[in-house]
């Protein structure tokens, strides 16, 4: 059974999360470039990571494939919610990217390094 | 002799993204390399951020060079800083040169995870991720941060 969350629309950012079953998954598109992405950012991981935990999901995927930026504020609001799974492990971070797009293939595989054993990096030739 | 791009503008925080997708294009057609354009846009992009939130006076400048004679891109954002910011940037390019990028990179992401506040990945970004020579210059007050790219020899 499919059921759609709250999803989260800011300055040029859409996340659309859905709940797949055993999986829960979320779909980025625009660009993460505000200033304090951290404000929005943050405390809507934290609603996923609760949301995934109360669930007990096996896996929340995060699909960033039509990101066509993040800054490195936004990959700060990444790091937090990695390192509080890394802590906490309760499912698996899976992050869909684009082998295309620069940022993405640099970016995303040095994240997955912080908790090797709870994100994977899974690259998609567009 | 260099071919160049130079702006001036107040920095606002919304002209940012306009610059870098600038950027990106005019790098895609002048070096025709995808990866390479994606690279200098991303630095021009993390360098100016760093400007518009530390910067003493309100003015961003952006001068991007193509350097033929030695076949470089130089990536060059200048503004105005107060002493105690040129301190802690002195330090922060000690830092980031002190080990093998992505061990800094990824101990500067645990580091950053732990504290609140600014991330201060974006230099450690540039160096590591776009594989770019970082280089910082002071002169009375005035700050450059320089990110150096290498180009393919044809």
């Amino acid at each position: 059974m499919n059921e759609t969350l709250t999803p989260l629309t800011i300055e040029g950012l859409s996340i659309v999360p859905a709940v797949h079953d055993t999986k829960l998954r979320l779909t980025m598109s625009g660009a993460v470039e505000m200033r304090d992405p951290g404000e929005m950012l943050n405390p809507f991981w934290t609603r996923i990571d609760e949301e995934a935990r109360s669930r007990n999901v096996q896996s929340v995927e995060v699909d960033i494939r039509d990101l066509n930026f993040m800054n490195s504020s936004g990959i700060l609001t990444l790091v937090r919610w990695i390192t509080k799974l890394k802590v906490s492990a309760a499912y698996r971070l899976v992050i869909r990217y684009d082998r295309n797009v620069t940022w993405q293939r640099s970016s995303i595989p040095t994240l997955a390094k912080l908790a090797p054993n709870v994100v994977v990096p899974l690259d998609i030739n567009g | 002799m260099s071919d160049y791009v130079e702006m001036r503008f107040g920095p606002r925080w919304t002209y940012i993204s306009c610059v870098r997708k600038f950027v990106a294009s005019f790098f895609m057609i002048g070096l025709a390399d995808k990866e390479r354009a994606e690279q200098i846009s991303m630095a021009a992009s993390e360098l100016l951020e760093n400007a518009v939130k530390y910067a003493s006076e309100e003015e961003g400048y952006l001068k991007i060079s193509i350097e033929k004679q030695n076949n470089e891109v130089d990536v060059c954002v200048k503004n105005k800083a107060e002493a105690q910011q040129i301190n802690t940037l002195r330090r922060e390019f000690a830092l980031i040169h002190a080990g093998q990028p992505e061990m800094v990179y990824l101990k500067k992401m645990e580091e950053a995870a732990m504290t609140e506040g600014q991330s201060r990945l974006g230099l450690i970004r540039i160096l590591f991720e776009a594989g770019a020579r970082l280089r910082l210059d002071v002169n009375e007050g005035e700050v450059s941060i320089h990110a150096i790219f290498p180009l393919e020899t044809a």
